[in-house]
C-alpha cells in the first residue's frame, strides 16, 4: 500500500523547468540547481520509503552501549563505570541469535547480554532491542566517526547534521538536502518535519523549509477574540500578509519561508488531535496490554519500560511516527539529549563505597533508545498506513563517543569514534540473506569490501583499538555518512549523482566512502589516513 | 495606441543618512501598459518614510507628485487614460535619528517602548539616540527607578539572602521562579536597559544549569526547598556581581570570567566540583575543555587536545563547601561545624551530616584534590605556540607573559603543593582573559548581538574560507571583520586592558550599527520575543510610572513559571524553545542566530502568545489554569490598546482608523518605515472596520463605534485584534 504523489511530482517538474529555463535564458550562466533537481531520476520520496531519526545529543558513551565486553582492557579502564559481565561459564562464546533477556517479565537483567557474535554485549537497559535484532531487522555498528574529529559538542554536531565535517561554513542539512532532491521539497505541504524544541541543522536550508512543531498537542492559533469568527479574521490576515513585498534583510527569506510553512502544518493537523493524550492508545500486540507503544505518562508506563524522565521524548516520538504514517511526510525524527556524561553516569554511594553500574543517567537513555527502537518496529507492524515497517528506516546520530578511560567522577569525557543503531523491516540485518551477525564494526575480524579493519583487542592498559587514536579514543572503522549515504541512496532512492550532491564527500576517491580502504592524508579533503570500511550494506 | 514615454531616474534622497554602505536608491523596474491600467514597481528602499510617484508630460519641465494612482506595496498603478507622462519615483528615507533611535531601542534595549520613543525622538524635547547611547554605556549615571513599577520586584528582592546569611529551614526564599520573574521585570521596566541586555548576554556567556545544582545537592539534603534555594541563590549571586561589576566604568572581560570561574554554579555546572587529579584519578575535562572553546578563546581557536588535558588538572580542587558565613570568601575555609539549632531530627545519630550544618555554600579549594598524580607536575599550556600570523602587529610582534620570543604564548608554571594550587586557576583565567583570540572571539559575539548574525567563527586553518575572512594582516577587510578588529583595538589599547565600554562604544559608534546593516537583521530571542511585545504597548498612562498605571506590563512569573498545578500549562518562554532561564541544558547558552527559533512550532507558539495577551483578561484564550486551557499568557501578563490610545492620540483622531493604525506601525516597527509598511497599513485599516468576529458582528465601520476599553465592545475587540494582528507579522519577529 504506497502513497505516490505524480501528479505533485508533474507539477513540480513543469513549474521548476520554467523558473529554471527563465533564468537560463536571462542570465546564460550555470543551470540553476532548482532544474539540475528536477532533471534528475531518483525515486526520494516517490518510492514510499521513509527515514526516522533520532539524534542522542550531547555524545552517547558507546563503549557502554554496544559493549566490547571480550576486550581485555574494557575493564581496565572502565573500573568504576563497567557494566559487569554475565556469571555463566564462556557467557560471550554463543554467536547466532542475540541474548533474549527474558523479554516478557518486568524489568532489565544484572549484567551485559551476549551480542551473540562472540565478541560483543548489550547495555543490559537496551534489552528490548533483541526481539528486533534476532527478527534481523536491526544493524548495530560500532566506531562510527569521521575523518580529523572534532571533540567539540557544538562543531561536532553541525558535521553529522551538515554532513560536511570541518566544515562550519555549510549551512543546510544532509536531510534537507536529500529532500530538495527529491523535488518535492516545495510542492508537498510536508517531507521533513522534526518534533522537538527546535529545527535542526540536519533539516535547515534555504531553499525549501522544513517544519518542526515544538509541542504538536497545541499547534493551532487562538485568534482574536478566540473564537472561529476571530480565529478566521486573524488567520486570513496573517496568511495574507505572507505575500506583501518587503525590503530585503538578513532573516526576511527564512522568516517569509517558515511563515509559510506555519500556514501549511496548520492545514496539515488542523485541530492536532491525532497528536493528544487521549489518542495514544496503542499497546504492544506482543507482549500485551499495558506495553504502551509510546509511555508519555506514568499511566502509559505500568511496566516502567522506561524512566519518568522519558515522556516528553515518546510525546514527541509518537508525532514522528504518526506523522511519517499518516503523511507524505519522507523524513521525520527527534532528538534526546542527556548524554554528556562527565559525571555520574552511573549511581553511586561514596560514603558506603558501594557503585550500581546498573543505574544513572546513562542506564535510563539506553532504556530509552532501547524500547524506542521497539516500539517504532511495533508500531509500524500494528498500524502501518502510509509507513510500513519494511519501507521505514530508523537511524540514531550522536556527535561522538566518549573516552575510553573513565575519569574520577563516575563519567566519561568526549572521544571520537561511537555507535549508531539503523532498525527497518528492510534492514539487512542477523540472519537476513546469509548474516551471521547484526553486528558491525565491534569485532576481530571485522572486514567489509575486503577491507579489514578489525577491532583490535588491548593487552595492558591503554593499548588496541579502544585508545587507537593518539591512546586516548576510540578510533573509527565506519564513516557515518557511508552509513547515511548507503540509507539515501539504497533506501530511500536516491541515484548515484544525487548522493554525491547530498554529501559531496561521496565522489572524492579518497574519502573511502563507498568502496572503503586507505583514506588519503591531506588537509585539502581533511581526510587522515585512517582505513575505514566504506559501505556495509546494511539496507 | 498608447505613446508612453518611461524616464527611469535615481530618486531624490531628501534628508542626510549617515551610512557608509548607501543602499541602492530605488529604481524603476517595470512599466505596464496592459488595457486599463498604466503600472508602475520599482526596488524598495529601506526605511522609507514614504514612496510617492512623480510625473511631468514634458522633460524639460518640473515633475510634480501624481496623486491619480493607488500605492501598494513597492507598486503604482493607473488608469491608462491619463495623460501621456514621464515619471519618477521618490523616496523620503527615514531621518539619521529615526533610524538610529529604531536600532538603539531594538540592541541596547529590550524593544521600543511609547514612552522611549517619546523621551529620544519625538516628545517635546527629545534627548536624541546619541545621549541615549551615551548614558545606556554609563548606567551608574542613571538613577534606576524599576523597582517602583512594580511591587513584585521589592517582594522578591527581600527574599534574596545576603551573602553571609545562613541556610535557612524556613521556605520563604527566592525560588528560580522568583529570579527569573525578577530578571524579567527588570528588562522589561529598567531605564539601565543596556544594563539588562548585557547581564542576560554574560549570564549567558558564562551559563551555567540552576538543575544541575539541584541535583548536586540532592545528595546532601532531603528538603527540596534547602535545595532550591542553594541552586537560586547561586544563580542570584554570579549575577548580582556580574551586575556591580559591570556598574563600573572600567570593567574589564577579565572581572566577569573570574567571577564565572568562582562562581559555585559554574564549579557544579561543568563538574569542576568533584574533578580529582590524585591518586589514579583522571581530571574532568569539561570545564577546561568549554572555558577554551565557550568562554574566552573560541572553538579551536589557539588551543589543541593536549592543552584541555594540562588544564583539567589544573582545575582540580576548585569544589564548594559549606562554611561559616564570615568566611564565605575565603576558598581555603573549613566545613563549618556550626549546627542548625532546629532542623537535626530526634535521635539522630549523625548530627554532624553536612544537611545539619549552618553555613553557606561557597567556592572552596580543596588541595588534596589538586594534581599530584602521579607525581606533582609542572604544567605547559600552549607549548610552543605562536599567535597566527592572520592576527597581524601588535598581536603578532609582542611579548606574552614570561615568553621572549615575540608572539609566541606559551604559559607554564611550576608545581604548586598545597593551597598555593588554586593559584594555577587564577593564573590560566588572567592569562586567557586578553589573549587576542579571546580578543576576537568576545568581540564577535558582541557585534552578533548588537548588528546582524553573520560574524562567522574564526578559523586558523588556511583552508577555511573563515581564515580569510578574519586576516586581519591583510588589508580589504569586509565591515564586519573591520568592527571585529575595531574592538579588538579597543580591547587592547584600554588600560586596565580589556575593558567592556570601549569596545561597546567602538560598535555603537561604528557605521554597521548605526545604518540599515544594523536595521531589522536580527531576529528576536523568546525573551526578546516576550519583552519587546509587552513594551510595545507599555506606557504608564498617567505619567505616575507607578504599579497598575501601564497600558501593558506582566508580573514576571507568567513568562517563565507553569501557569496552574502539575502538570500544568508551561510558560511561553519554555514553549517558543525552551528558553528556561538560568537553566540551559548545553553550555554554549541560547543561540543567537535566527535559524534555531524559527520554526513552524515556535512560530505557532509565539502567535498564540501574542493573541492571548491582546485578548482582554477573563474572555476566552487569556483565561484558565488547566494544561489545555489557551490562556497562553497568564492572567498576569495583559494589554490595553485602547488604553494607550486614550493617553497618546487626541480625541478626533480615536475613530480615525488610518490614525490609529498609523500610530501603532510607527511605535510597533519605527525601523522599518511606514512607506515600506504600506500593505500592512491598508490591511490593518481594513481589519478595525471589519466587524465580523465583534460579539455581536456587524458591518459598522470603526469611525462609526463608540471609543470603549470595555471587553466585549466592539472598539475594543477591534483594536486589540488589530494590534494582535501587527504583533503577530514577520516584522515583529525582527529587530
Amino acid at each position: 500500500m504506497q502513497h505516490f504523489n505524480i501528479i505533485t511530482r508533474r507539477g513540480f517538474l513543469d513549474r521548476s523547468l520554467k523558473i529554471g529555463l527563465g533564468v537560463a535564458l536571462s542570465t546564460l550562466t550555470d543551470i540553476p540547481f532548482v532544474m539540475k533537481r528536477a532533471l534528475a531520476e531518483g525515486k526520494i520520496g516517490l518510492n514510499g520509503k521513509k527515514l526516522l531519526f533520532i539524534f542522542l545529543r550531547f555524545g552517547n558513551d558507546g563503549l557502554n552501549s554496544l559493549i566490547p565486553i571480550e576486550d581485555p582492557v574494557y575493564p581496565l579502564n572502565r573500573v568504576k563505570i563497567q557494566i559487569p559481565r554475565s556469571g555463566a561459564v564462556n557467557p560471550y562464546a554463543a554467536t547466532g541469535v542475540m541474548d533474549d533477556p527474558n523479554l516478557s517479565a518486568p524489568g532489565f537483567p544484572t549484567y551485559a547480554f551476549n551480542a551473540g557474535n562472540g565478541f560483543a554485549a548489550l547495555h543490559p537497559s537496551l534489552k528490548y532491542l533483541a526481539p528486533v535484532y534476532n527478527a534481523g531487522d536491526l544493524a548495530l555498528i560500532h566506531r562510527v566517526g569521521y575523518p580529523r574529529q572534532s571533540r567539540s559538542h557544538f562543531d561536532s554536531q553541525i558535521y553529522w547534521e551538515n554532513g560536511n565535517p570541518n566544515n562550519n561554513i555549510s549551512k543546510d542539512g544532509i536531510f534537507y538536502r536529500t529532500l530538495l532532491e527529491s523535488g518535492l521539497a516545495n510542492t508537498n505541504p510536508l517531507t521533513g518535519v522534526s518534533i522537538q524544541s527546535a529545527l535542526p541543522l540536519l533539516l535547515r536550508g534555504s531553499d525549501a523549509a522544513m517544519t518542526n512543531l515544538s509541542d504538536p498537542t497545541r499547534f493551532r492559533l487562538l485568534g482574536l477574540p478566540n473564537n472561529a469568527a476571530g480565529l478566521s479574521k486573524a488567520t486570513n490576515s496573517i496568511v495574507s500578509a505572507n505575500g506583501f513585498s518587503s525590503v530585503d534583510k538578513l532573516n526576511r527569506d527564512l522568516l517569509n519561508s517558515q511563515y509559510k510553512n506555519l500556514n501549511i502544518a496548520l492545514n496539515q493537523f488542523g485541530d492536532g488531535s491525532m497528536f493528544s493524550e487521549t489518542n495514544n492508545t496503542f499497546q504492544d500486540t506482543v507482549l500485551g496490554s499495558g506495553y504502551y507503544l509510546f509511555p508519555t505518562a506514568t499511566a502509559k508506563n505500568p511496566n516502567s519500560v522506561v524512566d519518568s524522565g522519558a515522556y516528553s521524548f515518546f510525546k514527541n516520538l509518537k508525532a514522528a511516527a504518526l506523522i511519517l504514517n499518516k503523511t507524505d511526510a519522507i523524513i521525520a525524527g527527534t532528538e534526546l539529549g542527556g548524554f554528556d556524561t562527565h559525571n555520574d553516569q552511573i549511581v553511586h554511594d561514596d560514603i558506603l563505597g558501594t557503585v550500581d553500574p546498573l543505574s544513572g543517567g546513562h542506564a535510563n537513555l539506553q532504556k530509552r533508545i532501547g524500547w524506542a527502537i521497539y516500539a517504532l518496529q511495533r508500531y509500524f507492524l500494528q498500524h502501518a498506513d502510509k509507513a510500513t515497517w519494511d519501507n521505514t528506516v530508523v537511524v540514531t546520530l550522536s556527535e561522538f563517543g566518549r573516552t575510553s578511560a573513565e575519569n574520577g567522577t563516575f563519567g566519561t569525557d568526549h572521544a571520537e569514534a561511537g555507535p549508531m543503531f539503523v532498525a527497518g523491516g528492510g534492514v539487512k540485518g542477523y540472519g537476513k540473506g546469509r548474516r551471521t551477525t547484526g553486528i558491525f564494526g565491534c569485532h576481530t575480524s571485522d572486514t567489509y569490501n575486503g577491507v579489514s579493519v578489525p577491532w583490535i583487542p588491548g593487552t595492558t592498559g591503554k593499548t588496541g583499538s579502544m585508545f587507537g587514536v593518539s591512546t586516548s579514543y576510540l578510533k573509527r572503522a565506519v564513516d557515518y555518512r557511508s552509513v547515511l549515504g548507503e540509507i539515501i541512496r539504497d533506501h530511500l532512492g536516491a541515484t548515484q549523482s544525487q548522493l554525491d550532491r547530498i554529501i559531496p564527500a561521496y565522489s572524492i576517491a579518497g574519502q573511502k566512502l563507498q568502496s572503503g580502504g586507505v583514506t588519503t592524508n591531506t588537509t585539502a579533503e581533511k581526510t587522515d589516513g585512517t582505513t575505514i570500511a566504506g559501505e556495509l550494506d546494511i539496507v | 495606441m498608447n505613446r508612453l514615454f518611461l524616464f527611469i531616474a535615481p530618486a531624490f534622497v531628501l534628508s542626510f543618512l549617515a551610512v557608509s554602505a548607501e543602499p541602492q536608491l530605488p529604481s524603476i523596474t517595470n512599466f505596464s501598459s496592459i488595457g486599463p491600467q498604466r503600472i508602475i514597481k520599482w526596488t524598495p528602499y529601506p526605511a522609507a518614510k514614504s514612496y510617492s510617484i512623480l510625473s511631468s508630460s514634458n522633460l524639460s519641465g518640473g515633475f510634480a507628485t501624481n496623486s491619480s494612482g493607488v500605492l501598494s506595496g513597492f507598486v503604482w498603478t493607473v488608469t491608462n487614460s491619463s495623460p501621456v507622462n514621464f515619471y519618477q519615483v521618490k523616496v523620503t528615507p527615514l531621518t539619521s535619528d529615526e533610524l538610529l533611535t529604531a536600532n538603539v531601542l531594538n540592541r541596547l534595549a529590550y524593544g521600543p517602548s511609547p514612552d522611549d520613543l517619546e523621551r529620544i525622538l519625538t516628545g517635546n524635547s527629545p534627548i536624541g539616540p546619541n545621549a541615549y547611547i551615551a548614558e545606556q554605556l554609563a548606567p551608574e549615571t542613571i538613577a534606576e527607578t524599576v523597582t517602583n513599577s512594580h511591587t513584585n520586584i521589592n517582594l522578591i528582592s527581600a527574599r534574596f539572602a545576603g551573602p553571609t546569611n545562613v541556610i535557612p529551614e524556613s521556605t520563604n526564599y527566592a525560588s528560580i521562579d522568583d529570579f527569573r520573574a525578577w530578571h524579567i521585570l527588570r528588562a522589561v521596566g529598567a531605564k539601565r536597559q543596556l544594563l539588562e541586555i548585557l547581564l542576560q548576554f554574560f549570564e549567558n556567556h558564562f551559563v551555567t544549569q540552576y538543575t544541575k545544582s539541584l541535583d548536586y545537592f540532592d545528595q546532601f539534603y532531603d528538603n527540596d526547598n534547602a535545595e532550591s534555594r542553594i541552586a537560586t541563590q547561586f544563580e542570584y549571586l554570579e549575577n548580582d556581581k556580574w551586575r556591580n561589576a559591570l556598574l563600573n566604568p572600567t570593567c574589564t572581560f577579565y572581572d566577569l570570567l573570574k567571577i564565572s570561574a568562582e562562581s559555585p554554579a559554574m564549579i557544579i555546572y561543568l563538574d569542576t566540583v568533584t574533578s580529582k587529579g590524585n591518586g589514579s584519578n583522571i581530571a574532568n575535562e569539561n570545564y577546561a575543555r568549554e572555558l577554551l572553546e565557550l568562554f574566552t578563546f573560541g572553538v579551536d581557536n589557539g588551543y589543541t587536545q593536549s592543552d584541555i588535558v594540562a588544564m583539567s588538572r589544573s582545575w582540580t580542587g576548585w569544589t564548594v563547601q559549606i562554611v561559616s558565613p564570615d568566611k564565605a570568601t575565603n576558598p581555603f575555609a573549613p566545613r563549618t561545624t556550626k549546627l542548625l539549632a532546629t532542623s537535626i531530627a530526634v535521635g539522630a545519630t549523625n548530627t554532624t551530616t553536612v544537611s545539619n550544618l549552618a553555613g553557606v555554600w561557597a567556592f572552596n579549594f580543596n588541595s588534596t584534590a589538586h594534581d599530584v598524580s602521579p607525581t606533582l607536575r609542572p604544567k605547559t599550556l600552549f607549548a610552543n605556540a605562536f599567535v597566527p600570523s592572520r592576527f597581524g602587529a601588535p598581536y603578532t610582534t609582542k611579548f606574552y607573559g614570561t615568553n621572549t620570543v615575540a608572539g609566541r604564548y606559551t604559559l607554564g608554571f611550576a608545581a604548586r603543593s598545597g593551597t598555593n594550587g588554586i593559584q594555577d586557576g587564577y593564573d590560566i583565567i588572567t592569562n586567557l582573559a586578553n589573549m587576542p583570540f579571546t580578543q576576537e572571539y568576545i568581540s564577535i559575539k558582541l557585534c552578533r548581538l548588537f548588528v546582524h548574525d553573520n560574524f562567522p567563527n574564526p578559523s586558523n586553518d588556511a583552508n577555511n574560507p573563515a581564515y580569510n575572512f578574519y586576516d586581519y594582516s591583510g588589508g580589504n577587510l569586509s565591515p564586519e571583520a573591520q568592527l571585529v578588529r575595531d574592538c579588538m583595538s579597543a580591547w587592547e589599547s584600554s588600560s586596565p586592558m580589556g575593558q567592556i565600554r570601549p569596545v561597546l562604544q567602538t560598535i555603537f559608534s561604528s557605521d554597521l550599527f548605526r545604518s540599515h546593516g544594523g536595521s531589522m537583521q536580527k531576529v528576536k530571542t523568546p525573551l526578546e520575543f516576550t519583552i519587546s511585545a509587552i513594551r510595545a504597548l507599555r506606557s504608564s498612562t498617567n505619567g505616575a510610572f507607578l504599579p497598575n498605571t501601564y497600558s501593558a506590563d506582566t508580573d514576571g512569573y507568567n513568562l517563565v513559571r507553569t501557569i496552574g498545578s502539575s502538570p500544568g500549562l508551561l510558560g511561553p518562554l519554555l514553549r517558543m524553545g525552551n528558553m528556561s532561564l538560568f537553566d540551559r541544558d548545553a553550555p554554549d547558552g541560547y543561540p543567537e542566530d535566527a535559524p534555531f527559533w524559527m520554526s513552524a512550532g515556535t512560530l505557532a507558539e509565539r502567535i498564540r502568545f501574542v493573541q492571548s495577551m491582546c485578548i482582554a483578561v477573563g474572555q476566552a484564550g487569556h483565561t484558565g489554569t488547566s494544561e489545555t486551557s489557551t490562556n497562553d499568557a497568564g492572567n498576569n501578563t495583559f494589554c490595553s490598546p485602547v488604553n494607550l490610545i486614550l493617553a497618546k492620540l487626541p480625541a478626533a483622531s480615536r475613530t480615525n482608523a488610518a490614525a490609529v493604525v498609523d500610530y501603532m506601525l510607527n511605535t510597533i516597527y519605527p525601523g522599518e518605515g511606514l512607506g515600506n509598511l504600506n500593505q500592512y497599513r491598508t490591511a490593518a485599516i481594513n481589519f478595525l472596520n471589519d466587524g465580523s468576529a465583534d460579539a455581536s458582528p456587524s458591518v459598522t465601520p470603526f469611525a462609526n463605534l463608540a471609543v470603549s476599553s470595555t471587553a466585549t465592545a466592539a472598539y475594543d475587540i477591534r483594536v486589540r485584534g488589530m494590534v494582535a494582528y501587527l504583533l503577530s507579522l514577520q516584522r515583529f519577529q525582527e529587530q
